[in-house]
């Protein structure tokens, strides 16, 4: 355990971004006590000790950098780009943290200017940007925006002094083991098959016809609630696989099917084994689940 | 003597290029520097594609371009023959989450940037603590989220309606929710119970409040901002909600508004590439935002403000911590008249099927949000998007400001004058798209 | 014989009675003097004639299956593989006759016999999961047209049953083997890509 006493020092930049991973953070419940525990240079909203200028003279280092939004070499912070930033701050801080999947793998903003724009590490799937070769020493939290719990994970891991396990993508292992479909309320209708028939209804599965990606997507947000209450399939949105480095995908809100037949199956599990149990579990109507769960509204 | 000033702690940042007479502000310009291009990316995507996309133009307001897209997207199947349906549920639950978007927004820039920033202009005993602002933003995101899914990006607008199917259950925690809200906000901003807040008739009631609201009050007149700047004194309110009163302003005298009328051009800035467009309506230039909602909608108090101090930042200021009151007991109304019996959603014909142009329109945290579409067998061909920020925080010559311009210009030193700029709620994100 | 053997020749024997004199019929005693069994014997095998009725047919569903399946691994195109498959099925129906009489006039003409524990694609699951497969290749691959499963499986089922049953019934004048040029022809016309 490093000494309590020694605050590690945080620099947050920001590429090409639309700050939603900023406004995530903010919505942090600890986000109080986290902030003891680091010795803020800069962040763009929060409070901090010096101004964006004296950030961008690269004078001294972090121990931790945060960095938001696609990486773009050539554009430009108070004067200096990006390009500069990166590389000062990335060589001198212990952990660089991808916050967000635009930061991860270049996400939406790398789909605007897809030859010049990328993840810190990733272009997508591809190793590729400033930083690419350095997993482990980059921890990517895609999600768009990225989980303010699974960014409160990371830090203070690191504040602990605990090392943070991350997979192939450099995510950590704790936060993207799990699939978003783990937890999910509508599991049931999974499980027999049965569609939400249309969307604004509490019963039934996004996963046929309407679009979610929930068993494609390493994401753990129905296990850990978005704003500590909810999460998109529980209000009947598709999951759109935000943390994945496909996304933005096309026709977000339909699952692409031939002849009927999903083109994609739940992550490990063969098309073969899947529609076995499919057309199994299709052929019992089971009662229950084909009525609205509660018929007094 | 031209001066470059990085306005940052804003949504991303601004650059400002003034000129000076000795400390006094003569003449500024304004840049945003960067672009993003995210109407382009919708170019040849389906339109529900759309309501993915447009949350991520800005992090602080996202909810506000969903709603703007699904409207220009059900505006245009109206266009195209087919009117889309939306229950008197669907509709509540969408204002509720707006309202709740706004005011997370609103405590935001309070704590994180408006008392701060008076601070610096000398301003004492503010007594500043930003992470309260972030406390009751994430506590009015936890109630949006209830419904919505999650803050930022959701996605749970659709043409026909919401996806969401709540019970009364979450009604109850919501409304739980709100009442720590609504105490959050008597104890430590207003000082003051909401109901009596509302009363309020005259700036004189705001002297006995020992509250953050009190503290502002003061200090804003400290700082001599009931005197600076003034803008055009002409304002527009576009989105209709049920909180909103449409209508242009000549000072408080109001007239018929027609979004036709709105166009934008390029911004103009001699030093700098600036990727933002200035809006006009008509010829001219016209303040948008919570001060402009307050005198359309006949706010006796800000309408009191107005009468004694203008358009000053003043009156400006104190209209958007206004608004937070306003809007909180919105959300209160909202939840308790909730009708959930009612569908959420009543599917609309096939989105193949719309070819057609529509416009959506938001009153969003900072004025009116416009999306203008264009659809091809339910493809965007075309997408255009005219943000609040462009209406206020436009940059043109000096014989015409933008109003942001035309409230610096004056100022005492450039101190004074960012502070000023900040007093429009600056969102660099939203102007450049 | 081991018991393997020993169930697998009671199915086939079973096949052919049932093809020969009916499923009603048919009685255990009669299936167990065929395959030279004593009929308490036979019930270690199977417990009730209805039991044997759906092993018989999850037998000839994975048989359909396993064939198709192989094909569906193969090389070549949708083009070939739908020939492949109505060659496949030809044969069996010349060579195995028996096997899909039992599931035309059998398995799908007496439903109430299947009730409880077949319902919808329990017991055919092997064959429409590999027919699955198949389509769902041949639209990825770009050849087929995507369409509603069983729009195409109808299509696709319906035609080859039809022509064993008009072969059946000696109505075609030549043999099944005549026809698989066209018929595939047909099949691979009305499911590709326009």
């Amino acid at each position: 355990m490093p000494s309590r006493l020694y605050k590690p020092t945080l620099i947050w930049l920001q590429g090409v971004t639309c700050n939603g991973n900023t406004h995530s953070f903010l919505n942090l419940p600890y986000l109080p006590q986290l902030l003891e525990r680091f010795e803020v240079l800069y962040h763009p909203l929060l409070p901090c000790t010096q101004s964006l200028a004296e950030t961008a003279h690269c004078k001294r280092g972090c121990d931790v950098l945060v960095f938001e939004g696609a990486f773009d070499p050539e554009m430009e912070r108070a004067g200096t780009t990006l390009k500069q930033l990166v590389g000062h701050y990335a060589g001198e801080a212990g952990h660089v943290i991808a916050a967000g999947s635009c930061a991860s793998f270049g996400g939406i903003f790398k789909a605007s200017a897809p030859n010049r724009n990328s993840g810190l590490a990733f272009a997508g799937e591809q190793p590729d940007g400033p930083l690419r070769g350095r997993v482990g020493k980059v921890i990517n939290l895609s999600g768009c925006p990225v989980h303010p719990e699974w960014l409160g994970y990371a830090l203070m891991s690191i504040a602990d002094g605990r090392p943070v396990a991350v997979d192939q993508l450099g995510r950590p292992t704790a936060l993207y083991r799990h699939m978003a479909h783990d937890g999910c309320l509508r599991n049931e209708y999974f499980e027999w098959k049965v569609d939400v028939e249309q969307f604004g209804r509490k019963e039934g599965c996004l996963f046929y016809e309407h679009g979610c990606r929930g068993p494609l997507t390493h994401a753990s947000c129905n296990r850990t609630l978005w704003n500590g209450v909810s999460s998109k399939m529980r209000v009947g949105t598709p999951c759109f696989g935000c943390t994945e480095p496909d996304f933005p995908r096309r026709n977000l809100f339909e699952t692409k099917t031939n002849m009927s037949i999903p083109e994609e199956v739940p992550v490990g599990v063969s098309k073969r084994a899947y529609l076995t149990m499919t057309g199994i579990a299709k052929s019992f109507k089971i009662k229950r689940l084909e009525e609205r769960l509660i018929d007094d509204d | 003597m031209m001066t470059k000033a990085l306005i940052e702690h804003i949504e991303g940042e601004a650059s400002l290029y003034f000129d000076t007479r000795g400390d006094k502000v003569t003449w500024a310009e304004i840049a945003f520097p960067h672009f993003r291009g995210m109407e382009r990316m919708l170019e040849g995507r389906k339109a529900t594609d759309a309501l993915v996309l447009t949350p991520r133009v800005c992090g602080i307001c996202g909810h506000a371009h969903l709603m703007a897209t699904v409207r220009a997207i059900e505006a245009a199947y109206a266009e195209a023959g087919h009117p889309v349906e939306l229950t008197r549920k669907a509709q509540s639950l969408r204002e509720l989450t707006l309202v709740l978007e706004m005011i997370q927004n609103h405590f935001k820039w309070l704590y994180l940037v408006i008392l701060p920033e008076l601070e610096k202009l000398g301003v004492e005993g503010l007594a500043p603590a930003p992470l309260k602002g972030a406390f009751a933003a994430a506590q009015a995101t936890k109630i949006l989220a209830l419904f919505a899914g999650q803050w930022p990006h959701s996605s749970y607008m659709i043409p026909g309606g919401v996806t969401c199917d709540p019970t009364h259950l979450e009604r109850i925690q919501a409304a739980g929710l709100l009442d720590e809200l609504i105490a959050f906000f008597e104890k430590e901003t207003a000082g003051i119970d909401l109901d009596t807040l509302l009363t309020f008739a005259s700036c004189r009631e705001f002297n006995p409040l020992q509250s953050d609201l009190g503290r502002l009050e003061k200090g804003l007149i400290a700082a001599g901002m009931h005197k600076k700047g003034m803008a055009y004194d002409r304002f527009v309110v576009l989105g209709e909600h049920g909180f909103t009163v449409r209508a242009r302003l000549k000072h408080t005298r109001p007239m018929k508004a027609d979004a036709s009328q709105v166009a934008t051009e390029a911004a103009v800035c001699r030093d700098e590439t600036s990727y933002a467009r200035n809006v006009r309506y008509g010829k001219h230039f016209y303040e948008v935002g919570p001060l402009a909602r307050a005198i359309s909608a006949d706010n006796a108090l800000i309408k009191n403000m107005h009468r004694r101090y203008k358009d000053s930042v003043y009156t400006r200021v104190m209209a958007r911590v206004y608004e937070t009151a306003l809007l909180l007991q919105r959300a209160r109304k909202l939840l308790e008249h909730l009708e959930l019996s009612e569908p959420s959603y009543i599917p609309p014909v096939p989105l193949e099927r719309i070819t057609a142009a529509g416009e959506g329109i938001v009153e969003a945290p900072r004025g009116p949000l416009i999306h203008r579409m264009r659809l091809e067998r339910g493809i965007v061909a075309d997408y255009s998007i005219i943000t609040p920020t462009q209406w206020n925080l436009g940059s043109s010559v000096m014989s015409d400001p933008a109003p942001a311009q035309k409230a610096m210009v004056g100022a005492a030193d450039i101190a004074e004058a960012t502070f000023i700029f900040r007093s429009f709620d600056v969102c660099s994100v939203c102007t450049t798209h | 014989m081991s018991k393997a053997e020993r169930k697998e020749n009671i199915i086939s024997t079973a096949l052919k009675l049932f093809a020969e004199k009916g499923f009603y019929v048919t009685t255990i005693p009669d299936i167990a003097a065929k395959v030279g069994m004593s009929v308490g014997n036979f019930y270690n095998y199977f417990s009730s004639k209805d039991i044997l009725a759906k092993e018989l047919i999850l037998y000839i569903s994975e048989y359909l299956g396993k064939h198709i399946r192989e094909i569906n691994e193969g090389e070549g195109s949708a083009k070939d593989k739908i020939s492949a498959i109505v060659t496949f099925y030809f044969t069996m129906a010349t060579e195995r006759p028996e096997m899909i009489e039992y599931f035309l006039r059998i398995y799908l003409s007496n439903r109430e016999v299947f009730g409880e524990s077949c319902e919808g694609m329990v017991c055919v699951s092997p064959f429409i999961t590999e027919m699955m497969i198949f389509f769902d290749d041949g639209v990825a691959g770009g050849e087929l047209r995507d369409q509603d499963f069983f729009s195409a499986f109808g299509l696709f089922m319906g035609y080859l049953g039809g022509m064993v049953f008009l072969f059946g019934e000696k109505i075609l004048p030549e043999p099944l083997s005549h026809y698989e040029a066209s018929i595939a022809e047909n099949i691979y016309r009305a499911l590709k890509t326009v």
